[in-house]
């Protein structure tokens, strides 16, 4: 035995085929059960990946009779609620100012978000106007596709990120699709987030479109943050090769808009650097409101931009129009206009442009912001938040949550009953008694069965800086007689 | 590098089932054998020992241990933590480029046996190997990874 390990003693054949008869047991079972395996293997019927297997008719048929179609509203289940404002639009039929004619009504307006009253300003008006006399109503096309109209996109995008002091800004066509597109743009299957629970239904349908693995930790509390990021450094520590095409996101808001809160944001850069995050900040309602010159969240701490390593917002609060941006280095805003493998934002990528009169409009907001006249208007509108902070608290039976510099407040009830539904109706009842005192309210509306983290009933109040101090008492007054009574 | 489009996301789900495959794989092992055979001091009872021992251990490497694939797909991601075996046919057991990859380490194995005059020694190389790459073909080890003892869940 082992002969055949010395060199060049090869057996012949003849010496082969005597080999068999005299191979050991333990091997012909061996080759058996191989062979047993192969020929299973050869006469089990293959699964052909490009056979589609089409239906028969008969299935086909039977398909069709099973089909049931649901109504788009269906009236019968308990969910269905005849109150609900989306099924009583309240119609406005003027221009939304500092007032608006709400069902022939003049109100004094304290529930759309043009913190800055720009809707009225003429210059925006004038500009809007010129480039619609000069390029007409639509864009025709996504911008990498005849959508860019003139100068306009592009002039915007670069004094947006010479105002922002960001390398570069794109722009998106839609508010809501901005921050929901720009996340999956950047984070993927395999990634993970790290967000505020109370962030917008825009953010949430992002981080859900990214497929990526969402971790929410507590709104606004910092130290969860801290032991989620320290679970997943843990995590990481133990399986390093995963660890490094995983990617780690932070997603916050500047102001929450379902809370009107402020986010920790000299904390979350702490942490930011500490674990090597990559900071994602909504600054939809903070852009145009926080600062001293309306640069948003990061001014308002005294923190670089260079901080977040994306900066979403939208024209469609301060700056009065239609759209969002997204501003960052040029390496990241990049990333979001080539197209193809997944990698561009969809939202910018796959979308008409931006109208151009609403993207000349939303310049000649930005102008008007950068002027003295705009700092002026954000000096107030800081006034005017602080005072509404006083003034709109004092509600019997009610509270006002949100930061005192928010121009988002939320008004809510001290003890909420079990039924939220009983809150919302008592809310809607309060919002029509307003409206026939002359000041339009609006109650906050969520889409309940999606949102991660559902706050209770609320009206939210809009402060503008448009409000004079009589006008924010007088709202005081008009909440404080239109709530419900204890007991509702 | 960039791959996939018209419809594939991923390439190395598919490219077993290209046309000729199987006869270049067949002629790429007997090249090894014959390059193998060419060794002056090689008898061929370790010729074909060496074959199937390389053939297994390359099989292992890039079937059964290395991650995801050399390109960046289309699928988001949802190959890198896959080996090629559980990429190939998106996942579909029984497939035919499943079946023949099965079946080659198989017949390797008896050819090996057979030209070693059923030797103990041979016998214990050439099955360590041959169980090396069946094991993790089995249907029932699908996604879960032996070698780093981690299961992930999709």
């Amino acid at each position: 035995m082992g002969g055949h390990w010395v060199p060049n003693e090869s057996p012949s054949i003849v010496q082969l085929f005597h080999a068999i008869i005299d191979a050991p047991l333990y091997h012909l079972v061996v080759e058996g059960l191989l062979l047993i395996w192969v020929f299973w293997l050869i006469f089990r019927k293959s699964y052909n990946p490009k056979d589609k297997a089409p239906l028969t008719e008969k299935e086909e048929d039977d398909l069709i009779e099973e089909w049931q179609p649901e109504p788009l509203v269906p009236r019968n289940s308990p969910s269905f609620d005849p109150d609900h404002p989306a099924l009583n639009p309240r119609i406005i039929q003027s221009k939304i100012g500092k007032y608006m004619v709400v069902k022939g009504r003049k109100c004094l307006n304290v529930s759309t978000h043009d913190y800055l009253c720009l809707n009225e300003e003429p210059s925006v008006e004038d500009a809007s106007v010129k480039s619609l006399e000069q390029f007409g109503v639509g864009s025709c096309g996504p911008r990498a596709f005849y959508g860019t109209a003139g100068h306009v996109h592009v002039f915007f995008e670069e004094r947006l990120a010479k105002f922002l002091s960001c390398q570069e800004a794109c722009l998106y066509s839609y508010g809501f699709s901005t921050i929901a597109s720009a996340i999956p743009s950047y984070s993927k299957r395999d990634d993970v987030i790290f967000a505020d629970a109370g962030v917008n239904f825009a953010i949430q349908k992002g981080l859900v479109a990214s497929r990526s693995e969402i971790r929410y930790f507590r709104h606004n509390d910092m130290d969860h943050l801290l032991e989620l990021l320290l679970e997943q450094q843990r995590l990481d520590e133990k399986n390093p090769k995963e660890a490094k095409v995983t990617r780690r996101f932070l997603v916050v808001e500047g102001i929450y808009m379902n809370t009107g809160d402020l986010c920790r944001l000299p904390r979350i850069v702490e942490l930011r650097r500490q674990f090597k995050v990559r900071l994602l900040v909504d600054e939809s309602i903070s852009f145009g409101t926080l600062g001293k010159t309306g640069r948003g969240i990061f001014e308002h701490y005294g923190i670089p931009n260079s901080e977040a390593d994306l900066i979403t917002g939208t024209l469609e609060y301060a700056l009065s129009s239609v759209g969002g941006f997204c501003v960052g280095t040029s390496f990241i805003v990049d990333n979001q206009r080539i197209s193809g493998h997944g990698k561009s934002s969809s939202g910018y990528c796959f979308s008409a442009a931006l109208p151009p009169l609403l993207a000349a409009g939303a310049l000649a907001a930005l102008e008007y912001i950068e002027s003295s006249r705009g700092i002026a208007a954000i000096e107030r509108l800081r006034r005017n938040c602080l005072l509404a902070q006083v003034e709109w608290g004092d509600v019997p039976g009610m509270e006002l949550v949100g930061d005192a510099v928010s121009p988002v407040k939320h008004l809510q009830f001290k003890d909420r009953s079990e039924n939220l539904k009983d809150d919302s109706r008592a809310l809607q009842k309060m919002v029509e008694r307003a409206e026939e005192m002359g000041v339009a309210l609006t109650s906050a509306c969520y889409v309940e069965d999606e949102d991660v983290c559902m706050p209770p009933p609320s009206i939210r109040l809009v402060v503008s800086s448009a409000l004079d101090d009589g006008d924010i008492r007088r709202v005081a007054d008009v909440l404080r007689r239109s709530a419900p009574r204890p007991g509702r | 590098m960039l791959a996939g489009g018209h419809g594939e996301e991923n390439p190395n789900a598919s490219w077993l089932n290209g046309r000729g495959m199987w006869l270049s794989y067949v002629i790429g092992v007997l090249f090894l054998h014959l390059v193998l055979l060419a060794v002056p001091f090689f008898s061929v009872p370790v010729a074909w020992t060496l074959t199937n021992v390389i053939h297994n251990g390359a099989m292992f490497i890039f079937l059964h241990t290395l991650k995801g694939c050399p390109w960046v797909g289309l699928d988001q991601g949802k190959t890198r933590a896959m080996t090629h075996w559980e990429q190939i046919d998106y996942g579909k057991e029984f497939t035919a480029s499943k079946k023949f990859l099965t079946v080659i380490p198989i017949l390797l194995f008896i050819l090996a046996s057979f030209y070693t005059k059923y030797d103990a020694i041979h016998f214990v190389l050439n099955f360590l190997s041959l169980v090396s790459v069946l094991v993790p073909k089995l249907p029932e080890d699908y996604k879960i990874n032996l070698f780093a003892k981690s299961e992930k869940v999709y």
